[in-house]
């Protein structure tokens, strides 16, 4: 099974917060986003590997745009 | 004088036990039999869950189609396939209807829909809450235009009772088709997470008349009311427990709008103070923590019903006691999306303020709010329009208002969640407020643009006015100046300051202390 992330906010990639082929865990940050006068981490919902990372520091995102991609 | 016949008396009352045993007996032990295997409850076992032993009269039992068409003149349906009546719910008396699955798969014809109408009608005039267990194939199509028909009963009886009574759907079984629109136009629904679906048309339409091949749990599952559409309030484990939660949210209600909620007893002090709070907020006000902490700590012994959990998190609402006073929360998440308003996010607290206003629930505001989302998605999917609900919410609301501005509230966060000037009775902040038109950083680059474009090291321009700005306005104290904040609180101090100003207010509603002129309703922005 594979979760794809898609930013739930425009705004600019602050951090990246994992790596390919690394697990994240539930819950875990996927990566941070820079929008309304806020850090918003974007929490992964299931346990998982890392199979692609879409974004990196600075990339300016719309709602929707994928950003990584976890098997589980 | 006809002749007599002996023991007349006696084949009456076993004619009458035998039909009532016919029509009591559902769709018949098999039926039964097959609705336990997939782990639910017949239609008659639900009502005597939910009712207090023993206080459950029912309504129209007898009650029969009278359709010929299609083999339906040999068709017994009992009960017409919904079992209708009142009873008492923890001492309260409520009005249900609760659909029958076994009896010809709940369809609902022309006389299952005059029974659900009745039944609203009947709880509208004896001011008493009501309740649908949906579990329906859907419309009974051997009947046509009489079918069609009912359903605009319905709608029209739900509608008529909508603000005057609490009305709850219980999502246990299918309603797919227009009959959805019944329980998505109740105040709350509650769906069971394998057996409740909900949709304006099952997969088989969906294919015959689009192409789209998708199954009835993608289509019309939980997942999609709870976290996509916003259509469903709270998921339920089975059919117990979305029964227990049916019963949990009636207990904030009052049972029609013209009574209060009932007040508890409760052990927690109106007065305790929560230490916790004074550290909680962290020092960089661009990094989230979480507002349930918040919200747990301040009301009654931390227990929160919430509604619309997994849909716009951003925002968060629910009913809780304060006091022992039945209290709506208004707040929202910093966790997720900074707490934005966007236009999920408004829908879902208007409809909330909205129901809590209808039915005498005072609103506390807990406020850590940016803004409303801005940008072109939002901007042209209708956030001023989306917006507005929440204006008119407060508005229109003549409940007590209690607002407490923890951190953010920006822009127009700060009237769409509560300030004076939109209708609060009271309005604290926390030393940690940031109560603002705008933050200091874009202020900073509208008002100094041109010093900072022509400076020779503008970023050090930028972030000296930046500082500048928000030293002498991102606080609380140019609002508390003016009297647009009543008080600047500690943070440890907020329970017991909301539950003082829910005392003072507890009589607006008698004294009256919203005088408007007539009119039929404003005209919100839908």
């Amino acid at each position: 099974m594979q979760e794809i992330f898609e930013a739930p906010i425009p705004g600019k990639i602050l951090v990246v917060n994992i790596t390919a082929q690394n697990t994240i865990q539930e819950s875990g940050a996927v990566c941070i986003i820079e929008a309304m006068k806020m850090e918003n981490p974007i929490m992964s919902p299931v346990k998982g590997s890392v199979k692609e990372i879409l974004v990196s520091p600075n990339t300016i995102v719309t709602t929707g745009d994928k950003s990584a991609v976890i098997e589980y | 004088m006809g002749e007599v016949v002996r023991g007349a008396t006696a084949q009456k009352i076993e004619e009458y036990k035998r039909k009532r045993e016919y029509i009591l007996q559902m769709g018949g032990p098999e039926a039964i039999e097959e609705r336990h295997k997939k782990g639910q409850m017949s239609a008659r076992e639900r009502i005597d869950y939910f009712f207090d032993p023993g206080t459950f009269t029912e309504i129209g039992l007898w009650i029969k189609h009278r359709t010929t068409a299609f083999g339906m003149d040999k068709r017994e349906v009992t009960a017409e396939g919904i079992v209708t009546g009142f009873g008492k719910v923890n001492g309260r008396h409520v009005v249900a209807g609760a659909e029958d699955y076994t009896a010809m798969m709940g369809t609902f014809g022309e006389y299952h829909g005059k029974k659900l109408s009745y039944a609203i009608d009947f709880a509208k005039n004896k001011g008493w809450p009501f309740i649908t267990m949906n579990d329906s194939a859907g419309a009974r199509l051997h009947e046509g235009m009489d079918t069609l028909e009912s359903y605009g009963w319905t709608f029209k009886s739900q509608i008529l009772a909508s603000g005057i009574i609490p009305q709850v759907s219980l999502l246990m079984g299918p309603c797919l088709g227009g009959q959805a629109y019944h329980p998505v136009m109740m105040d709350f629904v509650i769906q069971t997470r394998k057996t409740g679906f909900m949709g304006i048309a099952g997969p088989a339409f969906v294919k015959t008349q689009t192409g789209e091949e998708i199954s009835l749990e993608e289509l019309s599952g939980w997942k999609n009311h709870a976290i996509k559409s916003g259509q469903t309030h709270i998921v339920a484990e089975d059919d117990k427990d979305c029964l227990d939660k049916c019963k949990e949210l009636l207990s904030f209600f009052p049972p029609n709008s013209k009574e209060k909620p009932p007040r508890i007893e409760t052990k927690d002090s109106p007065e305790r103070e929560i230490p916790e709070f004074d550290t909680i907020i962290p020092d960089e006000p661009t990094t989230p923590y979480n507002m349930h902490e918040i919200i747990k700590e301040i009301v009654d012994e931390g227990q929160f019903v919430e509604i619309f959990k997994d849909y716009a998190a951003n925002a968060i609402c629910g009913f809780a006691h304060m006091d022992g006073r039945p209290v709506g929360i208004v707040s929202n998440q910093p966790m997720v999306k900074a707490g934005v308003l966007d236009i999920n996010a408004c829908d879902k607290l208007a409809r909330f303020i909205r129901f809590c206003d209808l039915f005498n629930i005072p609103l506390v505001s807990l406020t850590d709010c940016p803004g409303y989302m801005i940008g072109s998605e939002q901007d042209w999917a209708g956030i001023l329009r989306h917006g507005a609900k929440l204006l008119y919410a407060w508005a229109d609301a003549t409940v007590p208002l209690i607002s407490v501005i923890i951190r953010k509230s920006y822009a127009g966060a700060h009237y769409g969640m509560l300030d004076k000037s939109i209708g609060a009775d009271f309005v604290f902040a926390w030393p940690t407020a940031r109560v603002t038109i705008v933050g200091a950083d874009t202020a900073a680059s509208v008002i100094f643009a041109k010093e900072i474009r022509e400076a020779e090291n503008p970023e050090e321009v930028r972030a000296k006015r930046i500082k500048e700005y928000s030293e002498l306005y991102e606080s609380p104290y140019p609002a508390a100046e003016r009297g647009y904040i009543d008080d600047i609180i500690m943070p440890h101090d907020t329970r017991k300051v909301v539950n003082k100003a829910l005392d003072i207010l507890e009589y607006k509603l008698e004294h009256k202390e919203v005088a408007r002129p007539w009119r039929k309703y404003s005209n919100i922005n839908l």
